[in-house]
Order: structure tokens, then C-alpha cells, then sequence
């Protein structure tokens, strides 16, 4: 209330409170006076006096108003702590409850992370083992490159199988690291089963090779086999085994090969089959000789490609030795025929060149293939041939000097020696042209002529002295003119030269005697080599007269040199044995006659006019004679 | 004669001689390839053997001649005396009746060769002491009355086959160098260099002169 007198001083102050104060500017009053002004609408008494109530009323309203308002307000503070209570409480109790799953997770964490760094180490493990599996183990596609899928017997075999078989042997090599790196047993494990895989690998090779290796002419399959008997070096037993497979295989093809082209020839019968010429010898042991020789190489050229990636150092030896035995199926049926050939008489000649044709043969096969059957059957049947070709040459030879023939008038060789000549010739131009030919012909030489000088002597022992000479100094003139066109013939030839010459001696001798005794020579010669101290011209038969008559004789005789020769001097084939004989027997006479000379000469022997006697020196006489 | 191909100085004949079956052709045989020859066939007019031998460093060729022995090839052997320097004179220990043909024999030889010849008896077969039909002493006595030089010897085991050879061969190389063999001259000497072919000479002919002459 702002106008209420009382006390004074209070009064007062208030007063002047009041009065100071300046209404307008007071918001409050402002504000009440304005709440006032909405119910207080007439001044009047009454209403100045129902102010106070009405005021009272009014603010007891508001009050009341005020005090239900706090009353919901109160009522939906209290839901509210209520519900704030409530919640506090849940909190709590989920504060607990995350203090529970708190302390629980700890230990799942502590297990995760624990399984977790197993994990990584396991993770590893696995890592490691895979990569070892990878490296020391073989993989299923390399398993199935060695034995094949499923249980079939006939696993083939293709490169994957060497690729897998150059894996197992690489892991066996690698296996080594591994001891190095202390895994004894990991290694060692390792490596047997490496080992089982390589031998189970090699057996299905083997047998896959031995069933396949006749087939390495075909194409598709040379090389596979060619690596697979490379691989099977390794175990030699199953190389052999193969090669020996191979050799059964192809030896029998070779024999079925051959008894085709000897009896159905090739192709719709061209060539026609080599026994329809079996009735010419040479013909057909060439043609026999010829297919072999063409067959070999054949045979060689495939073994070699069977062989072609080996490296084993005696591969030669074993080609070679495979070789032999592959021929030696042909070797029977091919010595069945040529024995049979030898059998049927032939002419020497016919055989002769089966000789020099299986001599050629052997030589041409020897460089394909040594040793073996093949060899030893042609060495053999070589040797046969020329046994029965010198049998048989020596059988015509004594045929033909069964008989022993008188020698013929004329004192030539008789017609079987001439023949038997000719069969020399024939057989030394073939011998000479052949392989072995200083032995062969020697052998035919002396096969020859070692019968027909016997029977030559023979011929000759029943003649007289001066016609034995001349026969025989033809015969082996003739012998040895026909010996003299070939090489290798000297030993021959000095022992006819040294025979004719002992000949040409007997008949010197002969014509020596013949001209002493027609020249009356015989007398005089015999006094010039008994004659004693007496003078010679005393003595008789060496008067000068006789002496002149001597001389006039040899004059007439160097005239005429052929007067008074033997007339078997004629009968010498060679003009040159003639002239020695004649040359030989005048000088004979010459030197009877340079004695005669001397003599005469020689004052002791009491000569008148020894020049008058014998007019001509010896040498002038000697050249009358040249 | 044509001088082989290999050196040597001089060629010296030989003729083998004797009765039929004392193995002259084995003894030839034995000599010239070392062997013993089992079978040996009778020799039908002559064969004929080479070996080169070694004399005082001189190379010398034998040229041996091996006569038949038996009676009707008599005309061709005789062609082969002829210039003979050696004359091997053959005959069994075991047959006297080879022994007894010996004078004839070598009647046969003194006529048919030249004086230098050398003559060397050889009593064969003296492997066969057993079945001996003939003494050495007495041989010897023989040869040494002949002038002939003498051995036993054994065709079968070679015991002095090669001696027989060798020492004629010396004997004859000997006579060349004290000129008793006149190489020149040579007539009926029987050796000649190999360098000259030319024959020997017009030898002997004893048929008509019954004693040889010329040189």
C-alpha cells in the first residue's frame, strides 16, 4: 500500500518513497494498475469498498488456481521420479549385468587370441606341408602319368610318364637337401617310396616297351620308345629283356621275310621269288647273298632307332650283339640252300664264283654286323664252298688226266694238258679279279698244276732221253706262258724256269753228242784229253788232213746251223729254248775247238804250218757262229 | 732263273737222291717248313724247295730238287744232276738194301755232276734205333772211304736235317772261296749270282764222252 499514513518518520520516508518515486516509471505498479484496470471498471463506493475483497478474492482465485496447477504439475513430477527411479534402477542392474558380461568376454578374448595365433601357426604347418607335399611328394596327375587310372593292365604310357618319372627321380636327388638339412628319416622315408615309385614306373615301361617295341618303325611310336628304353637304362635287366624281346620278335619277322622272298616273291610275285633261279647256282646265291645284305642295314637302322636316346657306354656291343642274334634265324635256311647247291654237281668254275661271291657277301655283312651265327654260318659255308670248289677242280683235273696219253708225235703237250691250261686261265682271270685273291690263286695253281706235272712226268718218263727233254721243255713252256700273264705266280714260275733249264742241260748234252759224233769229233777229242808227252801230229786221227776236214765241216755247219741239229730240237715250242740249246751246243763244239787249236799250235805238238791246218782262230769261228 | 725279290749273294742246287722210300721228300719237307709230312706220296719226276739260308753272313737260296726214287722216272731225274753243287745221298737204317744201292748211286752222281760237287750221305730214319739195319760205324767207314761226308739223321724228329743242309752248304760256300769253284767259269759250278741270269753252261756230256770235259 503505498498511501497509509502512519508514523511519521516512516511515515514520511515512505512518503517520500512514494513521492519520489515516479509511478510511470515502474514497471510493477505499471503492471498492477493495468492488471486492476481489467476488473476495476467503475469507481464507485461500492466497488471503492468492495475493492479490498474484491482484491482478496481475486488473489485467493489465483491461489487457488495456482495451488491445482502445482498439485498435477506436483502429481506428474512425482510419475516422473518415479519413473526415473525405476530406470535408475534397471541401469543398475544392466551396469551389473555388463560388469558380468565384462569380465566374462575377458576370457573368450583371451582364448580367441590364443586359438588365433594357433591358428597362424597352424596356418603355416600347412603352408610348409603343402609346399613338401608339392616338392617331395608326387602329385595325383603324376601318379596317374605312371600307373595310369583304374586297375587296366596295359597302362599306356606317354611323355608325362617320363616327366613324372624324371620327378620322382629329381625328388630322390632332392631328398639329399633334406638329409643335409638333418630330416634323416623324412629323407629316407622319402626316398624309398621315391624308389617303389621309380621301380613300379620302370616295370610299367618294361612292359608296356616289350609289348610294343616291335613297332619302332611306326612313327608315333619311335620316340616314346626311344625315352622309354633310354629310361630303361637304369635297370639293365629290362633293357636286356627288351632288346632280347625285340631280337625274338624281329628274327622271326626276318625268317618270314626271307622264306617269302625265296618262295612268293615280292608283292603279286615282282621280283619273282629267288628259288624259281635256284637251278643257276650263281644266280641264286647271289640273289640270297644280295636280299640279306639289303635286309641288315635295315634291321640295324631300326635297332639303332630303338636305341637312339641310350647313352650306355657299350651300346655298340649291345646293337651288335642284337644284330647277330636277329640273323640268326635267316642263318639255317640260308645254309640248307647253299649246302644243297654244293651238292649238285656243277662245273668249277660255277662254284668258283659262289666262292668269291660268299667271300664278297661275308666281307659286305661283316661291316654290319660282327661276330654272331650269321658270321660263323658264312664262314662256314665259305669254307665248304671252296673245299668242294678245289674237289671238284681237282676231280675234272684227274678226269682229265686219267688216262695217261702218249705224248704226240709232234711232242706238244698233249690235248688234255692244253685243255687243262686253258681251265687254269679261265680260274686265275676270275681269281684275279676276286677278294682274297693271292691265296686263291695259288691254291687253284697249285691244284692244278701239281696233278698235271705228274702226269706230265709220267708222260715224259716213258720216252726216250732227247724226246722227254723236248716234251717236257713244252709242257712247261706252255705252263709257264700261261702262268706268266698273272700276278703272285713267281714261286711257280722260278720252279719251271729251274726245271725247263735242267731240261735245256739234258738236251745241250744230247746235241752236244750228236754234233761230236757227226762231226767225227769223237776220236779227236778223245786224244786232245788223253794225250801224253808224244807230239800230236803223230798220232793217228789227228793227221792235218783229217784236221782240215774237221774244220771244213764246221765251217759248213755255221752255213748252215739246222743240218745237222737234232730233229727234236725242232719240235721246242719256244723259240728260245731252241737258240739255248743251239747256242749252247756249238759253244760246246767251239770250246773243243779252241783246245784243237792251241794244240796245233803248241810247238811240241810238231804242226807244219798249224795256220795252214786250221786256218781260223777260234775267235773268228766264234763269230761265224754268233 | 729269276732272281726273287729278296737279297741274296748266290744260289746253290741241291738234288735229293736215293732209293725209293727213304724219305728224301720228308727230309726236303722237315727242312724247308720245319714239319714232319705223315703222308708223304711217292714223288712222281721231281719236286722242288726253297729256303734261304746264312753262311759266313752270306744269304744264300738252296734250290733243292727232291728226285722220285724209283727206277722208271730214272730218265728225268737225271736231267736234274746237272749242275747240282750238293748232292744229299739218302738212304734207311732200317733197309739194308738202301744201303747197298748207295756205290750205284753214287756211280750215278760222280758221272752225272762235276767233280767239285759236294756229296753228303745221310742215313734216315735214325728215330727207329730199334728196327736198325744198318751200323753207323759202318756208314761211316763207307763215307769216309768215299770222301763223302756223313750224319744220321731223323726226318721225323728233325734231329741233323738242318745240320745235313747247313754243313753241305758250307762245304760249298768253302769251295767257292778257296776257288776250287770257279763262279766265273762256272760251267757246271752250279752258283751264280743272282745279277746273272745267263745259264750256267753248256755243261758235260758225258753220253757220247762218257767222261765230262769243258772245264
Amino acid at each position: 500500500m503505498i498511501t497509509e499514513p502512519d508514523k511519521e518518520h516512516v511515515l514520511s520516508k515512505r512518503m517520500y518513497k512514494i513521492l519520489e518515486s515516479r509511478i510511470e516509471n515502474d514497471q510493477d505498479t505499471i503492471e498492477a494498475l493495468r492488471e486492476l484496470s481489467t476488473f476495476y471498471t467503475e469507481n464507485t463506493l461500492q466497488a471503492r469498498r468492495n475493492l479490498r475483497s474484491q482484491i482478496e478474492k481475486r488473489s485467493l482465485d489465483i491461489n487457488q488456481n495456482f495451488l491445482a496447477s502445482f498439485k498435477a504439475v506436483k502429481v506428474s513430477f512425482d510419475s516422473v521420479y518415479n519413473d526415473i527411479a525405476e530406470m535408475n534402477k534397471s541401469i543398475q542392474d544392466m551396469t551389473l549385468q555388463l560388469q558380468n558380461a565384462k569380465s566374462q568376454t575377458k576370457k573368450l578374448l583371451q582364448k580367441t587370441s590364443a586359438l588365433q595365433e594357433e591358428k597362424v601357426k597352424i596356418e603355416l604347418h600347412q603352408d610348409i606341408t603343402s609346399s613338401f607335399l608339392k616338392s617331395f611328394q608326387l602329385q595325383p596327375e603324376d601318379l596317374v602319368a605312371l600307373y595310369g587310372d583304374g586297375h587296366k593292365r596295359d597302362v599306356p604310357i606317354t611323355f608325362d610318364t617320363f616327366r613324372a618319372l624324371e620327378k620322382v627321380q629329381e625328388i630322390h636327388s632332392n631328398c639329399k637337401i633334406l638329409m643335409k638339412a638333418g630330416l634323416q628319416t623324412l629323407a629316407l622315408d622319402t626316398m624309398e617310396q621315391m624308389t617303389q615309385h621309380k621301380e613300379g614306373a620302370l616295370e610299367v615301361i618294361y612292359r608296356w616297351t616289350q609289348s610294343h617295341c616291335r613297332n619302332v618303325d611306326n612313327p608315333d611310336l619311335k620316340d616314346i620308345l626311344a625315352q622309354a628304353m633310354a629310361k630303361l637304362q637304369d635297370r639293365m635287366v629290362f633293357f636286356k629283356y627288351v632288346i632280347e624281346e625285340y631280337c625274338i620278335g624281329r628274327r622271326s619277322f626276318l625268317v618270314g621275310e626271307f622264306l617269302n622272298a625265296l618262295t612268293k616273291g615280292g608283292p603279286s610275285g615282282n621280283p619273282a621269288p629267288i628259288e624259281t633261279r635256284a637251278h643257276d647256282a650263281q644266280i641264286y646265291v647271289t640273289d640270297m647273298l644280295v636280299w640279306i645284305n639289303r635286309a641288315i642295314p635295315i634291321e640295324k637302322q631300326n635297332l639303332q632307332l630303338l636305341v637312339t636316346s641310350c647313352t650306355c657306354e657299350n651300346l655298340d656291343e649291345i646293337v651288335n650283339d642284337a644284330l647277330a642274334n636277329i640273323c640268326e634265324g635267316i642263318c639255317q635256311p640260308l645254309k640248307i640252300r647253299i649246302e644243297k647247291i654244293l651238292i649238285v654237281p656243277t662245273q668249277a668254275a660255277t662254284l668258283y664264283a659262289v666262292v668269291n661271291m660268299l667271300r664278297y657277301y661275308k666281307k659286305c655283312i661283316n661291316k654290319l654286323v660282327k661276330g654272331g651265327q650269321l658270321e660263323d654260318t658264312l664262314t662256314e659255308l665259305l669254307e665248304k664252298s671252296e673245299q668242294v670248289f678245289l674237289e671238284l677242280l681237282q676231280q675234272q683235273i684227274n678226269g682229265l688226266l686219267v688216262r695217261v696219253e702218249a705224248p704226240p708225235r709232234d711232242l706238244s703237250p698233249t690235248s688234255a694238258v692244253s685243255h687243262l691250261l686253258a681251265v687254269l686261265r679261265d680260274m686265275l682271270s676270275t681269281a684275279s679279279m676276286s677278294e682274297g685273291r693271292e691265296t686263291d690263286m695259288i691254291k687253284i695253281a697249285n691244284a692244278v698244276l701239281e696233278p698235271l706235272l705228274r702226269a706230265v712226268n709220267e708222260q715224259a718218263a716213258r720216252l726216250p732221253p732227247t724226246d722227254m727233254a723236248v716234251y717236257l721243255l713244252n709242257c712247261m713252256y706252255s705252263m709257264y706262258t700261261c702262268l706268266s700273264m698273272y700276278e703272285f705266280m713267281e714261286d711257280r714260275l722260278e720252279r719251271l724256269q729251274a726245271q725247263s733249264d735242267a731240261q735245256i742241260d739234258t738236251l745241250t748234252s744230247e746235241q752236244a753228242s750228236s754234233l761230236v759224233a757227226n762231226l767225227s769229233l769223237g776220236p779227236i777229242y778223245t786224244i786232245l784229253q788223253d794225250h801224253s808227252q808224244d807230239a800230236l801230229s803223230g798220232v793217228p786221227g789227228m793227221e792235218p788232213s783229217n784236221l782240215r776236214n774237221f774244220l771244213l765241216k764246221l765251217t759248213n755247219l755255221s752255213v748252215q746251223p739246222d743240218s745237222i741239229l737234232l730233229p727234236q730240237i725242232n719240235l721246242l715250242l719256244s723259240s728260245k729254248h731252241k737258240k739255248s740249246v743251239q747256242k749252247r751246243s756249238f759253244a760246246l763244239l767251239l770250246a773243243i775247238y779252241k783246245q784243237l787249236y792251241e794244240a796245233v799250235h803248241n810247238p811240241a805238238n810238231q804242226y807244219d804250218n798249224p795256220s795252214d791246218i786250221l786256218s781260223k782262230t777260234p775267235e773268228e769261228l766264234n763269230s761265224m757262229f754268233e | 732263273m729269276s732272281a726273287g725279290p729278296y737279297n741274296y749273294s748266290y744260289i746253290f742246287k741241291y738234288i735229293i737222291i736215293g732209293d725209293m722210300g727213304v724219305g728224301k721228300s720228308c727230309l726236303l719237307h722237315q727242312f724247308t717248313e720245319k714239319k714232319f709230312m705223315a703222308d708223304c706220296p711217292h714223288t712222281i719226276g721231281v719236286e722242288f724247295g726253297t729256303r734261304i739260308i746264312e753262311v759266313s753272313g752270306q744269304k744264300i737260296k738252296l734250290q733243292i730238287w727232291d728226285t722220285a726214287g724209283q727206277e722208271r722216272f730214272r730218265a728225268v731225274t737225271r736231267s736234274y744232276y746237272r749242275g747240282a753243287a750238293g748232292a744229299l745221298m739218302v738212304y734207311d737204317i732200317t733197309r739194308r738194301s738202301t744201303y747197298n744201292h748207295l756205290s750205284s748211286w753214287l756211280t750215278d752222281t760222280r758221272n752225272l755232276t762235276n767233280p767239285s760237287t759236294v756229296i753228303f750221305l745221310i742215313g734216315n730214319k735214325c728215330d727207329l734205333e730199334a728196327q736198325r739195319d744198318v751200323t753207323y760205324e759202318e756208314a761211316s767207314k763207307f763215307a769216309e772211304e768215299n770222301g763223302l761226308l756223313f750224319v744220321e739223321a731223323s726226318a721225323k724228329t728233325g734231329d741233323n736235317v738242318e745240320e745235313a743242309f747247313l754243313e753241305t752248304a758250307k762245304k760249298i760256300y768253302q769251295s767257292i772261296q778257296d776257288g776250287r769253284l770257279d763262279l766265273n767259269a762256272a760251267e757246271s759250278g752250279v752258283q751264280h749270282k743272282p745279277s746273272q741270269p745267263g745259264r750256267n753252261n753248256l755243261s758235260n756230256d758225258q753220253q757220247a764222252n762218257k767222261d765230262n770235259c769243258a772245264c
